[in-house]
Protein backbone atom coordinates (compact mmCIF):
# COMPACT_ATOMS: atom_id res chain seq x y z
CA UNK A 1 0.00 0.00 0.00
CA UNK A 2 1.28 3.41 -1.00
CA UNK A 3 2.27 5.96 1.70
CA UNK A 4 1.66 8.71 -0.57
CA UNK A 5 -1.43 10.76 -0.22
CA UNK A 6 -3.12 13.70 -2.93
CA UNK A 7 -1.19 16.35 -0.44
CA UNK A 8 1.97 15.39 -1.41
CA UNK A 9 1.31 16.35 -4.66
CA UNK A 10 1.09 19.91 -3.79
CA UNK A 11 3.69 22.36 -4.33
CA UNK A 12 5.27 23.66 -1.15
CA UNK A 13 3.80 23.58 2.40
CA UNK A 14 0.20 22.41 3.02
CA UNK A 15 0.02 25.45 5.69
CA UNK A 16 0.97 28.16 3.07
CA UNK A 17 -2.14 26.47 0.72
CA UNK A 18 -4.55 26.77 3.60
CA UNK A 19 -3.26 30.69 4.34
CA UNK A 20 -3.56 30.91 1.10
CA UNK A 21 -7.34 29.65 0.62
CA UNK A 22 -7.81 31.40 3.46
CA UNK A 23 -7.03 35.01 1.61
CA UNK A 24 -8.65 34.22 -1.53
CA UNK A 25 -12.06 33.12 0.30
CA UNK A 26 -12.02 36.76 2.51
CA UNK A 27 -10.70 38.49 -0.84
CA UNK A 28 -14.17 37.05 -2.85
CA UNK A 29 -16.29 37.69 0.13
CA UNK A 30 -15.71 41.10 -0.11
CA UNK A 31 -15.72 41.19 -4.56
CA UNK A 32 -18.95 39.51 -4.03
CA UNK A 33 -20.20 41.70 -1.75
CA UNK A 34 -19.04 44.69 -3.50
CA UNK A 35 -21.12 43.48 -6.74
CA UNK A 36 -24.07 42.77 -4.30
CA UNK A 37 -24.51 46.17 -3.21
CA UNK A 38 -23.88 47.50 -6.43
CA UNK A 39 -26.85 46.09 -7.84
CA UNK A 40 -28.68 48.83 -5.77
CA UNK A 41 -27.31 51.48 -7.32
CA UNK A 42 -25.51 50.34 -10.70
CA UNK A 43 -25.24 54.33 -12.02
CA UNK A 44 -23.79 55.68 -8.49
CA UNK A 45 -21.00 53.16 -8.58
CA UNK A 46 -19.99 54.04 -12.07
CA UNK A 47 -19.84 57.63 -11.42
CA UNK A 48 -17.63 57.06 -8.11
CA UNK A 49 -15.41 54.42 -10.51
CA UNK A 50 -14.99 57.21 -12.75
CA UNK A 51 -13.30 59.18 -9.84
CA UNK A 52 -10.47 55.95 -9.75
CA UNK A 53 -6.71 56.21 -11.13
CA UNK A 54 -7.45 53.44 -13.73
CA UNK A 55 -4.10 53.92 -15.89
CA UNK A 56 -1.84 53.69 -12.26
CA UNK A 57 -4.19 50.43 -11.76
CA UNK A 58 -3.30 49.18 -15.10
CA UNK A 59 0.67 49.97 -14.62
CA UNK A 60 0.53 48.79 -10.94
CA UNK A 61 -1.50 45.07 -12.49
CA UNK A 62 2.12 44.58 -14.74
CA UNK A 63 4.27 45.89 -11.71
CA UNK A 64 2.54 42.46 -9.93
CA UNK A 65 3.19 40.65 -12.64
CA UNK A 66 6.46 41.08 -13.50
CA UNK A 67 7.26 40.54 -10.19
CA UNK A 68 5.52 37.20 -9.21
CA UNK A 69 7.40 36.36 -12.58
CA UNK A 70 10.70 37.31 -10.69
CA UNK A 71 9.54 35.14 -7.32
CA UNK A 72 8.88 32.00 -9.31
CA UNK A 73 12.25 32.58 -11.18
CA UNK A 74 13.95 32.78 -7.68
CA UNK A 75 12.53 29.40 -6.38
CA UNK A 76 14.09 27.97 -9.79
CA UNK A 77 17.12 29.57 -9.32
CA UNK A 78 17.69 28.48 -5.97
CA UNK A 79 16.67 25.08 -6.85
CA UNK A 80 19.75 24.92 -9.54
CA UNK A 81 21.67 26.60 -6.87
CA UNK A 82 22.26 29.90 -8.33
CA UNK A 83 21.63 31.23 -4.64
CA UNK A 84 22.80 34.68 -5.87
CA UNK A 85 20.61 35.05 -8.66
CA UNK A 86 17.67 34.46 -6.71
CA UNK A 87 18.36 36.62 -3.86
CA UNK A 88 18.49 39.14 -6.71
CA UNK A 89 15.45 37.79 -8.54
CA UNK A 90 13.61 38.19 -4.44
CA UNK A 91 15.35 41.71 -4.10
CA UNK A 92 13.98 42.46 -7.55
CA UNK A 93 10.41 41.34 -6.61
CA UNK A 94 10.38 43.55 -3.14
CA UNK A 95 11.22 46.16 -4.86
CA UNK A 96 8.38 46.23 -7.34
CA UNK A 97 6.12 45.35 -4.26
CA UNK A 98 7.24 48.84 -2.95
CA UNK A 99 6.68 50.32 -6.70
CA UNK A 100 3.04 49.32 -6.57
CA UNK A 101 2.79 50.65 -3.31
CA UNK A 102 4.26 53.86 -3.88
CA UNK A 103 1.97 54.30 -7.12
CA UNK A 104 -1.38 53.05 -4.66
CA UNK A 105 -0.04 55.90 -2.35
CA UNK A 106 -0.24 58.39 -4.98
CA UNK A 107 -3.72 57.06 -5.41
CA UNK A 108 -4.74 57.58 -1.97
CA UNK A 109 -3.21 60.75 -1.78
CA UNK A 110 -5.08 62.00 -4.88
CA UNK A 111 -8.44 60.53 -3.44
CA UNK A 112 -7.95 62.39 -0.30
CA UNK A 113 -7.01 66.00 -2.33
CA UNK A 114 -10.42 65.48 -3.97
CA UNK A 115 -12.07 65.02 -0.76
CA UNK A 116 -13.05 61.46 -1.25
CA UNK A 117 -13.50 59.47 2.00
CA UNK A 118 -14.08 56.12 2.55
CA UNK A 119 -18.05 57.31 3.45
CA UNK A 120 -18.25 59.55 0.36
CA UNK A 121 -20.37 56.91 -1.03
CA UNK A 122 -20.70 52.95 -0.56
CA UNK A 123 -18.28 52.28 -3.90
CA UNK A 124 -15.36 54.28 -1.82
CA UNK A 125 -16.35 52.26 1.48
CA UNK A 126 -15.38 49.01 -0.55
CA UNK A 127 -12.71 50.29 -2.67
CA UNK A 128 -11.06 51.44 0.73
CA UNK A 129 -11.26 48.15 2.36
CA UNK A 130 -10.54 46.05 -0.24
CA UNK A 131 -7.92 47.61 -1.88
CA UNK A 132 -6.56 48.84 1.75
CA UNK A 133 -6.66 45.71 2.75
CA UNK A 134 -4.86 44.26 -0.45
CA UNK A 135 -2.57 47.00 0.31
CA UNK A 136 -1.40 45.88 3.11
CA UNK A 137 -0.63 42.22 2.20
CA UNK A 138 1.62 43.75 -0.60
CA UNK A 139 3.44 45.38 2.49
CA UNK A 140 3.61 42.15 4.48
CA UNK A 141 4.65 40.43 1.12
CA UNK A 142 7.63 42.92 0.69
CA UNK A 143 8.83 41.94 4.01
CA UNK A 144 8.46 38.35 3.55
CA UNK A 145 10.83 38.33 0.35
CA UNK A 146 12.95 40.10 1.63
CA UNK A 147 13.21 38.00 4.77
CA UNK A 148 13.33 35.06 2.39
CA UNK A 149 15.85 36.46 0.47
CA UNK A 150 18.45 36.51 3.72
CA UNK A 151 17.04 33.21 5.36
CA UNK A 152 16.95 31.56 1.28
CA UNK A 153 16.44 27.91 1.55
CA UNK A 154 14.40 26.92 -1.21
CA UNK A 155 11.33 25.90 1.33
CA UNK A 156 11.48 29.01 2.34
CA UNK A 157 11.66 30.82 -1.13
CA UNK A 158 8.85 28.65 -1.87
CA UNK A 159 6.78 29.81 0.52
CA UNK A 160 7.23 33.44 0.39
CA UNK A 161 6.64 33.38 -3.23
CA UNK A 162 3.65 31.48 -2.75
CA UNK A 163 2.51 34.26 -0.70
CA UNK A 164 3.20 36.78 -3.14
CA UNK A 165 1.45 34.92 -6.14
CA UNK A 166 -1.23 34.59 -3.89
CA UNK A 167 -1.22 38.46 -3.77
CA UNK A 168 -0.83 38.76 -7.20
CA UNK A 169 -4.11 36.53 -7.76
CA UNK A 170 -6.29 38.72 -5.86
CA UNK A 171 -5.25 41.94 -7.60
CA UNK A 172 -5.57 39.84 -11.29
CA UNK A 173 -9.52 39.52 -10.00
CA UNK A 174 -9.45 42.79 -7.60
CA UNK A 175 -8.53 45.30 -10.04
CA UNK A 176 -11.64 44.46 -13.18
CA UNK A 177 -14.17 43.90 -10.61
CA UNK A 178 -13.35 47.55 -8.72
CA UNK A 179 -12.08 49.38 -11.45
CA UNK A 180 -13.16 48.44 -15.16
CA UNK A 181 -16.65 46.87 -14.84
CA UNK A 182 -18.81 49.58 -15.58
CA UNK B 1 3.77 35.68 -32.73
CA UNK B 2 6.57 33.82 -31.27
CA UNK B 3 6.04 32.60 -27.86
CA UNK B 4 9.20 31.92 -25.92
CA UNK B 5 9.63 28.43 -24.66
CA UNK B 6 10.55 28.71 -20.86
CA UNK B 7 6.61 27.91 -19.41
CA UNK B 8 7.46 30.77 -16.35
CA UNK B 9 8.64 33.75 -19.56
CA UNK B 10 5.69 32.32 -21.59
CA UNK B 11 3.02 32.69 -18.39
CA UNK B 12 4.46 36.60 -17.70
CA UNK B 13 3.69 37.33 -21.80
CA UNK B 14 0.42 35.72 -21.58
CA UNK B 15 -0.24 37.73 -18.34
CA UNK B 16 0.88 40.94 -19.94
CA UNK B 17 -1.16 40.11 -22.97
CA UNK B 18 -4.13 39.62 -21.13
CA UNK B 19 -3.61 42.47 -18.95
CA UNK B 20 -3.28 44.96 -22.76
CA UNK B 21 -6.48 42.96 -23.49
CA UNK B 22 -8.40 44.11 -20.56
CA UNK B 23 -7.04 48.01 -21.11
CA UNK B 24 -8.27 47.75 -24.79
CA UNK B 25 -11.96 46.69 -23.67
CA UNK B 26 -11.92 49.51 -21.29
CA UNK B 27 -11.04 51.89 -23.40
CA UNK B 28 -13.06 50.72 -25.71
CA UNK B 29 -16.03 52.93 -26.34
CA UNK B 30 -19.12 50.46 -25.99
CA UNK B 31 -22.39 51.09 -27.31
CA UNK B 32 -24.47 51.27 -23.68
CA UNK B 33 -26.51 47.84 -24.91
CA UNK B 34 -23.33 46.79 -25.89
CA UNK B 35 -21.79 47.54 -22.13
CA UNK B 36 -22.57 43.91 -20.04
CA UNK B 37 -21.11 42.40 -22.93
CA UNK B 38 -17.69 43.89 -22.07
CA UNK B 39 -18.18 43.71 -18.72
CA UNK B 40 -18.35 39.99 -19.41
CA UNK B 41 -15.24 39.91 -21.85
CA UNK B 42 -13.55 42.05 -18.91
CA UNK B 43 -14.08 39.53 -16.19
CA UNK B 44 -13.36 36.59 -18.68
CA UNK B 45 -9.63 37.94 -19.16
CA UNK B 46 -9.64 38.25 -15.06
CA UNK B 47 -10.42 35.03 -15.12
CA UNK B 48 -7.99 33.97 -17.48
CA UNK B 49 -5.04 35.68 -15.66
CA UNK B 50 -5.90 33.89 -12.41
CA UNK B 51 -5.73 30.59 -14.18
CA UNK B 52 -2.41 31.11 -15.50
CA UNK B 53 -0.96 32.63 -12.07
CA UNK B 54 -2.43 29.38 -9.95
CA UNK B 55 -0.66 27.07 -12.88
CA UNK B 56 2.41 28.58 -12.99
CA UNK B 57 3.45 30.96 -10.62
CA UNK B 58 1.87 28.79 -8.01
CA UNK B 59 3.01 25.69 -9.82
CA UNK B 60 -0.30 23.90 -9.84
CA UNK B 61 0.53 22.68 -13.42
CA UNK B 62 2.66 20.03 -11.62
CA UNK B 63 -0.13 18.83 -9.28
CA UNK B 64 -3.18 18.22 -12.17
CA UNK B 65 -5.42 17.11 -8.92
CA UNK B 66 -5.13 20.20 -7.07
CA UNK B 67 -5.34 22.37 -10.29
CA UNK B 68 -8.55 20.82 -11.50
CA UNK B 69 -10.15 21.57 -8.25
CA UNK B 70 -8.92 25.28 -8.11
CA UNK B 71 -10.15 25.69 -11.66
CA UNK B 72 -13.17 24.53 -10.98
CA UNK B 73 -13.72 26.78 -7.58
CA UNK B 74 -12.23 29.50 -9.30
CA UNK B 75 -14.60 29.24 -12.35
CA UNK B 76 -17.46 28.84 -10.08
CA UNK B 77 -16.79 32.00 -8.10
CA UNK B 78 -16.21 33.70 -11.73
CA UNK B 79 -19.56 32.96 -13.02
CA UNK B 80 -21.15 34.16 -9.06
CA UNK B 81 -19.12 37.57 -10.16
CA UNK B 82 -20.38 37.53 -13.91
CA UNK B 83 -24.14 36.71 -12.22
CA UNK B 84 -24.09 39.51 -10.31
CA UNK B 85 -22.53 41.95 -12.50
CA UNK B 86 -25.29 41.01 -15.07
CA UNK B 87 -28.04 41.20 -12.77
CA UNK B 88 -27.26 45.17 -12.18
CA UNK B 89 -27.07 45.52 -15.86
CA UNK B 90 -30.74 44.18 -15.64
CA UNK B 91 -32.13 46.76 -14.13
Amino acid sequence: MSDSSVFDELPGDLMIWVLIVSELLVFGAGLAAFLSVRITDPAGFAAAQDALYRTGAGLNTVVLITSGALAAWALRLREDAQRGLARLALVGAALLGLVFLIVKSIEYAGKAGEGIAWDTHPFFTFYYLLTGFHAAHVLAGVVLLLLVAWQDTPRNIEAGAAFWHMVDLVWVLLFPVIYLLR
Amino acid sequence: MVMPRDPLLRAWVALIGLSLGSTTLTLWHWPPKFAALAGALILTLGWLKARVILSRYLGLAAAPFWRRGFELALAMFCLLLLGLYLLASAF
